[in-house]
């Protein structure tokens, strides 16, 4: 499995080695990971996938210093990231990282091209014209650039939080269920704008989903199960994730804690 | 469902803390405006109970002034001392004591006059030896002219002891008497200061004419008031005496302290109401907060069957909640805050009485008030919610739409044409000039408020353009969040308008009263020199040892009293008819000054306007000492002398006692040729035994007119100062609740490297944006009404009009301070958030 396979001298964008984050305590204690490794390349995009309750949110949490886990260390662009204070982790999510979040991406009452340009106005960042010209031909939003989010559809709305994840050029943006509100057609346009930023711009990303076909834009899926990693998928296709998640589902793998959720989540997945 | 009222409260109890902090403020206020009365109306009813403890009391019967004081019998004809004598013959009567009561200043340990606390008066009384409602309770009474003995109060107050010896001023003159003893009274005086004389020098300081205002009678055993009430109209003349039961006197004694209270609580009442009103729009916006967060919820109630009526219950359920917690608690308040200002009076030497009366009547009307404001403010929040349609709870996203309605928008452009008509006609003088100007403003004020959100778009847009240009991308968010809103912007900022339009116009009304007083002075006093007391009387010596000093040319003095003109009760000065012309410039519009020699009187163009008078008409004076009809020998118009009548000083004399004529000022002119200032240091040196009184010029006196109206000001400051503190309440608490509401913005803003100090200076800059807002509004509208005041009131006196920009400026820069105060809360709050939490809030 690569992505246990550490290779130090070329360098991943992004690692995890040995996540473990608890909740609770004694009694009550729930292991949300217990013990991932995972490396993130630069020009790849890459697919996180479980049912609700796997870790995947949460190992994304970690990686993007959203979350502090509870041993094992985050490395992302050559920096650890666990050990890091809220001011760096700050910085390091305004100037290394972006963000596309599921839905409230964002800032009502700034128009479509304010917000593209947040982060580097935060940063008091010089906006290279030239880059900010080529993300927004990518996302084909042009003539929406004064609309307010308001003015925009889902789809359209998701296409400017994306290029607002890649205007400061980060290491690694981080897409937490980017389609799970759109239809399907909306959906293609920004998994489709998001493998090219990933083939033409070399960008890193990692998205979570449960949407096989969503990931199946994915250069490789991993699967995750009660906060451990269970499987890895190439080159995915909407039929081998949906194979794969079968394996994984709880009539396959050992009877483990009340899979309530997996259920539903697998069999709303199988059902789309 | 108030079952999901009563939980939705407890639940949120964060939400509703500052609505319930503003009601207790505001109930506070009334609470305490209440129990105030109550505790100053127990501590005057005792005074009286204990004071004026005869069974009749005879006394003048005409009355002669505008106000009279049942308890000293001021503004009626006075009585013969002699009568004493005929009384005590009468058949049930055991004795007969004459008041003999005067101003007084009796100078303290420290070397300093006894100044009486909170305006309260400094009186000497005659003590007779079987006086019952005084004791000596320490030494003996006094004896002589160089004895006196003072109220235990007083004693403490003057740091004297008995055996010391100091300084006291009776009547016309400076005395070295020694204090003989402690006399109590059976109540707290109220931070009075009074001293006690014997009878015979008494007599001689303040009934040398042989008159006095009342005297107490005691019956034997056995007769009841009315009865020797009955036996006294026997023997006296009723057109000149009257006799009256000790009961009536206190009951008469009662009503007009009553009066005087109702007029402070009134006063207080009116600061009370604007604290609530502005409470109301907090408590308003809470729940219009609430009630969008809620939405969906109510919408699923509805769904499932609940009828308008039902949520639209609930939630004034729950503001009922809001308004009794916040009542019971401000009830409290109030009656804490009550006990702190009778300890803060106590410290300044005034005695008040021990308890804080809270009646039901207080406890109901403070809880109906504060309850009433909540549920009035919430109904219309509540109205919206009651209408939610059930699709609603399908719906993702929660409506976020607040466009200001065109009607209300619409319904303030009329109200504001009408009010600034109403206004701009009562500058031009139509009808009641006052009473139209008062309705165009309070349209004014109403019509701002309708306007206010159509208002904040542009507004805020130039109010921000600094901090949006400036501090990129922090000031365009703010302005975002400032304007995304508009009526709750509005009312946020329409809370702190109120109390700032107020402070405006009283800052606007007070620097053009001075203004205009110093315009008065410079304008008519062409004196070098005035001498003033801070008892409002300089003795009567002290114009005959200043007159002949040399180097003065003229020492006027100016007497105020009480005197009818023509059956109208009213108030009249006294000058030396040569004043006119020399230590003042007064215009003269008809007649002559010279007929005032002769015994003639002047009287104000205005009020010989209004009571059509002219040159050569009679008029009849009724002072306490008897009556006079003169001849109106000139019509002046002076602001200087604000009563209506001016008398020749000889006239006022032959009508008004010494007693109760005082004099206000003295005008020093010098002769040609000498150094004012020299002759202002020997002046002060001849005064200054005195302790009260001061030396001014024009320039000092000005000063000092002025230094009053600031007083007056501070006052108005105070009282406005709680409805500005209401308002930054609002403030916080809306900036709060639209943190709370924007929960996963700002966790996008942060995920996406906003940092906190970043977040922080973005919710400062709204709340500064809002406070500056609504300062600017308000004073604007407040300078803008109060502008109007000088032309409305030339008359009045207030001729000038003066804008004190500093202080305008002052007040904006208060609005930033007030914005930075207000944030700080919300700011750490939004900072602490934790991002992850605030991206995945639901």
């Amino acid at each position: 499995m690569r992505a246990l396979a550490a290779d130090p001298g070329v360098g991943p964008i992004a690692s995890a080695r040995d996540l473990v984050k608890t909740y609770g305590k004694g009694e009550a204690v729930v292991r949300a990971l217990d013990g991932v490794s995972v490396d993130l390349e630069a020009g790849e995009l890459t697919a996180i996938m479980g049912p609700s309750g796997s870790g995947k949110s949460t190992l994304m949490h970690c990686m993007a210093g959203l979350d502090s886990p509870t041993a094992g260390s985050v490395v992302v662009a050559g920096e650890e990231v666990s050990s890091m204070s809220e001011r760096r982790l700050t910085r390091l999510r305004r100037d290394r990282l972006g963000f596309v979040f599921q839905a409230f991406n964002l800032i009502p009452t700034l128009t479509a091209e304010e917000n593209i340009t947040l982060p580097l106005d935060i940063a008091r960042r010089r906006l290279d014209r030239d880059w900010f010209d080529t993300v927004v031909d990518a996302v084909g939003l042009r003539d929406r650039l004064d609309h307010r989010p308001g003015e925009l559809s889902g789809g359209q709305q998701q296409r400017v939080a994306c290029a607002r994840a890649l205007i400061s050029r980060p290491a690694v943006v981080f897409a937490d269920e980017p389609t799970g509100n759109l239809d399907s057609r909306s959906s293609a346009e920004v998994l489709g704008f998001l493998r090219g930023s990933v083939d033409e711009l070399g960008q890193a990303i990692v998205m979570v989903t449960h949407d096989p076909t969503a990931a199946s834009y994915a250069h490789r899926v991993l699967f995750l199960a009660d906060g451990r990693l269970v499987g890895e998928l190439e080159d995915p296709t909407s039929e081998s994730v949906l194979d794969a998640l079968r394996e994984l589902s709880p009539a396959h793998a050992q009877p483990a804690r009340p899979g309530r959720h997996a259920d539903d989540v697998v069999q709303g997945a199988v059902a789309r | 469902m108030t079952r999901v009222a009563l939980r939705g409260i407890r639940s949120h109890l964060g939400r509703f803390l500052l609505s319930v902090l503003a009601v207790l403020l505001g109930v506070a206020f009334v609470a305490g405006t209440f129990s105030l009365r109550s505790m100053l109306s127990s501590t005057f009813t005792d005074i009286i109970s204990s004071s004026l403890v005869g069974d009749a009391y005879l006394r003048g019967a005409q009355e002669t002034a505008g106000a009279t004081d049942p308890t000293t019998g001021a503004g009626r004809n006075r009585i013969p001392l002699a009568l004493a004598e005929e009384a005590e013959r009468v058949d049930g009567v055991r004795t007969v004591l004459p008041d003999l009561t005067g101003p007084v200043v009796v100078v303290g340990a420290d070397g300093t006059a006894v100044i009486s606390g909170g305006g309260a008066p400094s009186f000497a009384v005659g003590l007779h030896p079987d006086d019952p409602a005084a004791t000596v309770v320490a030494g003996r009474a006094p004896d002589g002219a160089d004895e006196i003995a003072l109220e235990s109060a007083s004693l403490a107050a003057s740091g004297l002891e008995v055996g010391d010896t100091t300084t006291v001023v009776v009547g016309q003159g400076l005395v070295e008497a020694e204090v003989v003893g402690e006399v109590a009274f059976g109540a707290p005086v109220a931070g009075a200061t009074i001293v006690f004389l014997d009878v015979a020098t008494a007599t001689a300081a303040y009934a040398a004419d042989g008159t006095v205002s009342t005297m107490a009678v005691y019956a034997e055993e056995g007769v009841s008031e009315a009865e020797l009430v009955e036996r006294l109209e026997a023997s006296i003349d009723r057109s000149e005496v009257a006799a009256v039961t000790g009961e009536q006197l206190r009951t008469e004694s009662e009503e007009s302290v009553q009066e005087v209270l109702g007029f402070i609580s009134t006063f207080l009442l009116v600061f009370a109401a604007i604290s609530l009103f502005v409470g109301a729009f907090i408590i308003a916006n809470t729940f219009q907060m609430v009630v969008r967060q809620r939405q969906r919820e109510f919408a699923m109630l509805r769904a499932v069957g609940a009828s308008p009526a039902q949520v639209f219950t609930s939630i004034l359920v729950q503001a009922v909640v809001v308004g009794v917690l916040g009542s019971a608690a401000g009830v409290g308040a109030g009656v804490a805050l009550v006990a702190g200002l009778r300890g803060f009076f106590a410290s300044m030497g005034m005695e008040l009485s021990g308890r804080i009366p809270l009646d039901g009547f207080t406890v109901l009307v403070s809880v109906l008030t504060g309850t009433l404001v909540s549920v009035v403010a919430a109904a219309v929040p509540a109205r919206r919610a009651a209408l939610t349609p059930p699709v609603e709870a399908m719906r993702d996203e929660v409506a976020t739409h607040d466009r200001g309605s065109t009607v209300r928008a619409a319904a303030g452009a009329v109200l504001l044409v009408g009010g600034v008509v109403a206004v701009a006609a009562a500058t031009q003088g139509v009808g009641d000039a006052g009473t139209v100007l008062g309705i165009g403003a309070a349209a004014v004020v109403l019509a701002v408020l309708l306007l206010a959100p159509a208002v904040v778009p542009p507004a805020l847009g130039v109010l921000a353009a600094p901090v949006v240009a400036t501090v990129r991308p922090l000031g365009a968010l703010a302005r975002g969040n400032v304007t995304r809103l508009p009526r709750r912007t509005a009312s946020t900022a329409s809370a702190l308008m109120i109390g700032m339009a107020l402070v405006g116009a009283a800052a606007v009304l007070a620097t053009s009263t001075q203004a205009s007083t110093r315009v008065i002075v410079e304008n008519e006093s062409t004196s070098d020199l005035l001498i003033q007391s801070a008892t409002q009387a300089v003795p009567e010596e002290v114009v005959g040892q200043v007159a002949a000093l040399d180097g003065v040319a003229r020492a006027d003095a100016v007497r105020v009293g009480g005197v009818a003109v023509d059956g109208d009760a009213t108030f009249a000065v006294a000058l030396p008819p040569g004043a006119f012309g020399t230590a003042l410039d007064v215009r003269l519009v008809d007649g002559s000054f010279d007929s005032l020699a002769d015994g003639a009187v002047a009287v104000q163009e205005q009020r010989a306007q209004d009571e059509d008078w002219a040159v050569g008409d009679e008029l009849e004076l009724v002072g306490a000492l008897g009556r006079e009809v003169v001849t109106i020998g000139a019509v002046i118009e002076s602001r200087a002398l604000g009563a209506p009548v001016v008398l020749p000083e000889d006239v006022f004399l032959t009508l008004v006692p010494t007693a109760e004529g005082s004099i206000d000022t003295v005008f020093v002119v010098a002769t040609a040729g000498t150094d004012v200032a020299a002759l202002r240091e020997e002046i002060t040196t001849v005064v200054q035994p005195y302790v009260v009184l001061s030396v001014l010029d024009n320039e000092a006196f000005a000063d000092q007119l002025a230094d009053q109206v600031d007083q007056v000001l501070v006052i108005l400051y105070a009282l406005l100062g709680l409805s500005i503190v209401i308002a930054v309440l609002g403030i916080v608490n809306t900036l709060a609740l639209s943190i709370a509401e924007r929960t996963r913005e700002i966790g996008l803003l942060r995920a996406v490297g906003l940092g906190r100090l970043q977040l922080a200076s973005v919710v400062t800059i709204e709340s500064v944006l809002t406070a500056v807002f609504g300062t600017v509004l308000g004073v604007a509208v407040g300078v803008g009404l109060a502008s109007t005041l000088p032309t409305v009131f030339a008359d009045e006196g207030l001729s000038e009009l003066a804008i004190p920009w500093g202080q305008l400026g002052v007040l904006v820069a208060l609005a930033v301070v007030i914005g930075v105060l207000a944030a700080l809360w919300p700011a750490v709050r939004a900072a602490r958030m934790d991002v992850l939490d605030a991206v995945s809030y639901e």
